[in-house]
């Protein structure tokens, strides 16, 4: 039995009531909508692949204080030291770490010259034991020889011969081919020539807001200065049990420097999404209250229409009405208003969405997401109803005879 | 009859308190997450020296790269070149004038057990400490004749002092930094200016520095710089050309007392980089911006994105609890309807009725207001929880930020109750009572 | 035919039993109409509320065209009330958001005519009660005696066996009520059986049969000649 005109033709009577439900999903879903949106913005930036081996890597500052220090040969002492401790797959002395927000970037250009088009990238200064130490992955090319790797002073404004760039910044560089990348000549510091000697899966830089954030390149130096990381990786499950260790025995054998920030990668990749888990924590709480105040705003309104048509609704079953029917009546009603309600909200979120995209420049909102916001603020109307809607069908019939 | 209306309104809310439960809970959510994002705003938006940020300004000149403009053309670089804060400082044009750039260091304390600490600093010049109002417990900042004759000066914050010298008066102390003896002249008290204007470029909302050098230490090579470095343009090898470059890694901040000061300064700025282009730099269109504090931060954008997003949100959640309030109210009120007719019948005028049923809403509303504070008080200790470090300083709630939460929610409920009292009061009382 | 063989009806507080009907019997033929006449408390709404099905009897037996209406559930005594009987209130209970038209659509939605079939009986019963021109009207911009007639059109419009009347004239002034009590002997006189619970002696008398209800039994008072109910007609 289609009720349709009859509960539209009741609404119309009685605007206010039904408008401001409507009203309410309309801005539910607005920003349900928009904030689940920006969740999963957030979330898959969260889950892009940092290249590393995160589980069982780790680093540590270095940061030598005194004068007259042979930095070179105690690099060398360093690495030996760590990359014999067994339990070490490898180290390797480094001048960033990826995700930690403060690093290096240079530009790279395919021609010498001074205005000619560059894409930036973040540099990592390595030796050979890079793509060994982090986890990475070279899907072509070859690694650095011991021989690529120079010695590199602080303020030093030349740069080697050879570099291996991520297949992201490859693709940047080559779009048609990133393969064709290997190599290939470009030209870093706007004049200095570097042949691009392998492509790596990936290595996130320094800052995760950064747009190229997937652009990395490793340049075969080791660093002559008074600070710089040692970047560690450990066999499956002992990173744990060896940082102290380490710790231990760096600042044991050299008292004149200071061996600090001992941290997991782990640690610093929950630091780097340290806001955005914040945030998307609360637009999730923001979410479910949302909800649970437009489902608690259905109840009331529901019960309390329901309590001033008890008269009307025992006349209804006096004149035949079954509960089914009664019920039937009050979740048809509300169907119909979040109907109209999640029309306005369609719009709504939209609307919002294309504020935030001018606004803060997010990407647009995609239509499986509405629909989803549809469908739940539906489901969510239904079930806020159905208690109203039994307690409705429970009124006696009998009430129609009572003198109120 | 203001404490009759109260008593009803009271005996209302309790009759009704599912309802009333229901509407306080709504509102008291709604003022509890626009409180705590309002709180954030305006904490990160505050005017942290607003007894001279009018005066201080910060200087930006367009030293970029001709044919591709920093910031796409937006704003001129954020920082300048050491070349150019080095002229200004010595042109001496403004009535104080700071060159300054982030550092860090090794201290290595004088008792051989302790060991060594390494230390953010700020290197910067003699007019830093009076031109931000620096407080000092000891000593005081360094004079411009100290910056001139290149001494190894220092000023430590408290906790550093503390650190070293147990917190005792350590002026004239010496420490050792970077393996130089430097003489403290004086010892910070706490200090947190929040956004830390001075310098945003390594986060608006950082800790201040564990201690002070001279800016002059830098270009020795006495300290070690950190912060952001730009360039646009390779420089030669080594430290000296690396000063010489166009990289921009230094910030200048000027005060000034008057527009007419300020006027001066803006055209001595442009006089400079005319000068300047002979030389055959500063090739792009003249664009030298003098901002005073508060522009600057606006400029900067210190306010974060995901902060007025969440606020933006949190208005609209608001909005969903009012009109969820408006609907019940609206029920109750015209479930009251035979109560009104009778009560119309009795001789209630129509603004009695309406005083009444107003004074019943903005008893919810001040209900909800306390609700509100409560759940903006844990918001705000979740909002720091989650966020960590980059809030801390930024959740809390002071007394104008409680009344302004209680007032939001009285005004907003009184709002949600005009349109239900207005259909209340407006019930004809013949109809309610025949059909009793 | 409605038969009521010692049907008790006993209210069950906490620890109260309040017998509203004890041993109820009573037969009401087909095109009678009754009156049912008492003191308030006498268990005569009781009475009208079991008669209607819409509450359920202790125990006895009740039939009701010939079905056992103790066999019932929920939706069948709904069904049966839809398609049997026709109710007319003392508060006339038009539903105030639905104008005229669609007040009397509602017995007849539950019932699933098709929409033709629902129109012609909505108009057909409004012309009856003399207010088809008022059709879009809501029930707020009637008077009292219009609605009570609205609400005798909503009865009759599914051509129910029984109409029950609960007080039909109590919230009417007395031309009114005269009206509409005419309207309902012409019902009675095209073969409707009505059942007509009422204080008023005055109006009791009109009806061919009159009972009594007190403390919950029947005793049957009088039986009205059918000349004289003929002379009033």
């Amino acid at each position: 039995m289609l009720e349709t005109g009859l509960i539209l033709r009741a609404l119309a009577r009685n605007k206010v009531g039904a408008l401001l439900i409507a009203l309410q999903i309309a801005l539910t879903m607005t920003i349900m909508v928009n904030a689940i949106f920006m969740i999963q913005d957030r979330q898959q930036q969260m889950q892009r692949d940092s290249g590393l081996d995160e589980a069982n890597t780790f680093y540590l500052t270095n940061t030598v204080f005194a004068q007259d220090y042979n930095i070179q040969a105690h690099l060398q002492t360093d690495l030996h030291t760590i990359r014999n401790t067994p339990g070490v797959i490898d180290a390797v002395q480094i001048n960033a770490i990826p995700l930690s927000s403060s690093g290096w970037s240079m530009a790279l250009q395919h021609e010498s010259g001074e205005d000619k088009d560059a894409i930036g990238s973040a540099i990592y200064m390595v030796d050979e034991h890079a793509i060994n130490s982090m986890g990475l992955e070279l899907i072509a090319g070859s690694n650095f020889s011991q021989a690529d790797i120079e010695l590199r002073k602080d303020g030093q404004s030349t740069w080697p011969a050879k570099t291996i760039i991520t297949k992201a910044f490859a693709e940047n560089l080559y779009p048609d081919d990133w393969q064709s990348a290997i190599g290939k000549t470009v030209y870093i510091s706007q004049t200095q020539p570097m042949q691009i000697i392998g492509v790596i899966k990936a290595l996130q830089a320094p800052w995760n807001g950064w747009d190229g954030v997937e652009r990395s390149m490793l340049v075969p130096f080791q660093r002559e200065s008074k600070g710089s990381y040692y970047f560690i990786r450990t066999e499956a499950g002992r990173r744990d049990e060896l940082m102290p260790i380490i710790e231990k025995v760096l600042a044991e054998s050299d008292k004149q420097r200071i061996i600090r920030r001992v941290t997991t990668v782990e640690d610093t990749r929950l630091r780097s999404y340290r806001q955005h888990n914040a945030t998307n924590k609360i637009l999730s709480t923001v979410i479910i209250t949302l909800t649970l105040i437009t489902g608690f705003g259905i109840v009331g309104l529901a019960i309390f229409s329901i309590n001033r048509r008890t008269k009307q609704i025992g006349t209804r079953r006096a004149l035949g009405a079954t509960k089914g029917q009664i019920m039937r009546y009050f979740m048809m009603e509300n169907f119909i208003i979040s109907a109209f309600g999640n029309m306005i909200g369609c719009l709504g979120a939209v609307a919002l969405n294309m504020w935030l995209v001018h606004t803060f420049s997010l990407s647009p909102i995609s239509f499986e997401l509405i629909a989803f916001g549809v469908v739940t603020l539906f489901i969510v109307g239904q079930l806020a109803v159905l208690y109203p809607a039994r307690k409705a069908a429970m009124i006696a019939p009998a009430t129609a005879t009572r003198t109120m | 009859m203001f404490s009759y209306y109260l008593r009803l309104a009271w005996i209302s809310i309790l009759r009704h308190w599912g309802l009333s439960l229901l509407m306080v809970c709504a509102i008291g959510l709604g003022i509890g997450a626009a409180m705590t994002t309002v709180t954030v705003n305006y904490l990160m938006s505050a005017d942290p020296i607003p007894e001279k940020s009018q005066q201080l300004y910060y200087v930006q000149l367009d030293s970029w790269d001709v044919n591709d403009p920093f910031d796409d053309g937006l704003n001129p670089p954020d920082q300048l070149t050491f070349t150019d804060s080095s002229n200004l400082m010595r042109a001496k044009k403004a009535f104080r004038q700071n060159v300054q750039a982030q550092a860090f260091g090794v201290i290595e304390p004088n008792d051989p057990e302790m060991l060594p600490l390494i230390v953010n600093g700020r290197a910067n010049s003699a007019d830093f400490f009076p031109m931000f109002n620096v407080p000092f417990i000891y000593g005081s900042g360094w004079s411009n004749e100290s910056d001139e004759s290149k001494e190894f000066v220092v000023v430590l914050s408290k906790e550093t002092n503390d650190k070293l010298f147990g917190g005792e008066n350590s002026v004239g102390k010496a420490i050792k930094l970077e393996g130089n003896m430097f003489r403290v002249v004086g010892v910070i008290d706490t200090w947190q200016p929040k956004p830390r204007f001075y310098d945003i470029s390594t986060g608006a909302f950082n800790d201040s520095e564990d201690i002070f050098v001279p800016f002059h230490l830098i270009a020795d090579e006495k300290i070690s710089r950190s912060g952001n470095t730009n360039c646009w343009k390779p420089s030669g090898d080594g430290f000296k050309a690396f000063l010489a470059s166009e990289c921009i890694w230094t910030q200048f901040w000027v005060e000034l007392k008057t527009e007419q000061d300020k006027a001066d300064y803006q055209q001595f700025l442009n006089a400079y980089v005319q000068e300047q282009k002979q030389f055959g730099r500063f090739q792009r269109p003249l664009d030298n911006r003098l901002s005073n504090v508060m522009q600057w931060l606006e400029s900067q954008e210190v306010v974060a994105d995901d902060a007025q997003m969440m606020m933006a949100m949190s208005f609209m959640f608001l909005i969903v609890c009012l009109l969820n309030t408006v609907g019940l109210l609206l029920a109750k009120f015209l479930g009251k309807a035979p109560e009104i007719g009778l009560r119309q019948a009795l001789g209630a005028s129509k603004s009695t009725l309406f005083s009444q049923y107003i004074i019943e809403s903005a008893c919810i509303g001040i209900l909800g207001g306390v609700l509100g504070l409560i759940l903006a008080y844990l918001g705000l200790k979740g909002v720091e929880g989650l966020y960590g470090d980059y809030m801390k300083g930024l959740a809390s709630l002071d007394a104008n930020m409680a009344i302004f939460a209680v007032l939001l929610a009285l005004i907003s409920t009184i709002l949600a109750g005009l349109y239900p009292t207005w259909r209340a009061c407006n019930i004809q009382p013949a109809q309610q009572l025949k059909n009793q | 035919m409605l038969v009521m063989k010692n049907i008790n009806k006993i209210f069950q507080t906490a620890d109260i039993q309040t017998h509203a009907l004890r041993d109820f019997c009573l037969q009401v033929n087909e095109g009678d109409f009754v009156s049912v006449t008492g003191p308030s408390g006498s268990g005569k709404t009781t009475f009208l509320n079991i008669a209607g099905l819409l509450e359920t009897y202790s125990n006895g037996e009740f039939l009701l065209d010939g079905e056992d209406v103790g066999k019932l559930n929920d939706n069948g005594r709904s069904r049966m009330r839809n398609q049997k009987i026709g109710f007319i209130f003392q508060g006339f209970n038009l539903i105030p958001d639905l104008n005229l038209y669609d007040n009397v659509d509602v017995p007849l939605r539950y019932r699933g005519f098709n929409g033709k079939e629902r129109k012609r009986r909505i108009e057909e019963n409004l012309e009856r009660v003399g207010l088809a021109s008022r059709m879009k009207h809501l029930p707020s911009q009637l008077s009292g005696g219009q609605q009570q007639r609205v609400a005798i059109a909503r009865a009759l419009a599914t051509d129910p066996r029984f109409l029950l009347a609960d007080e039909p004239t109590g919230n009417l002034d007395s031309e009114m009520a005269q009206s509409v009590m005419s309207l309902l002997e012409d019902i009675n006189q095209q073969g409707t059986t009505i059942i007509m619970v009422t204080h008023d002696a005055q109006l009791a008398q009109r009806a061919k049969r009159t009972i009594q209800v007190k403390d919950g039994r029947v005793s049957e008072l009088a039986i009205v000649t059918p000349h004289l109910n003929q002379a009033i007609a």
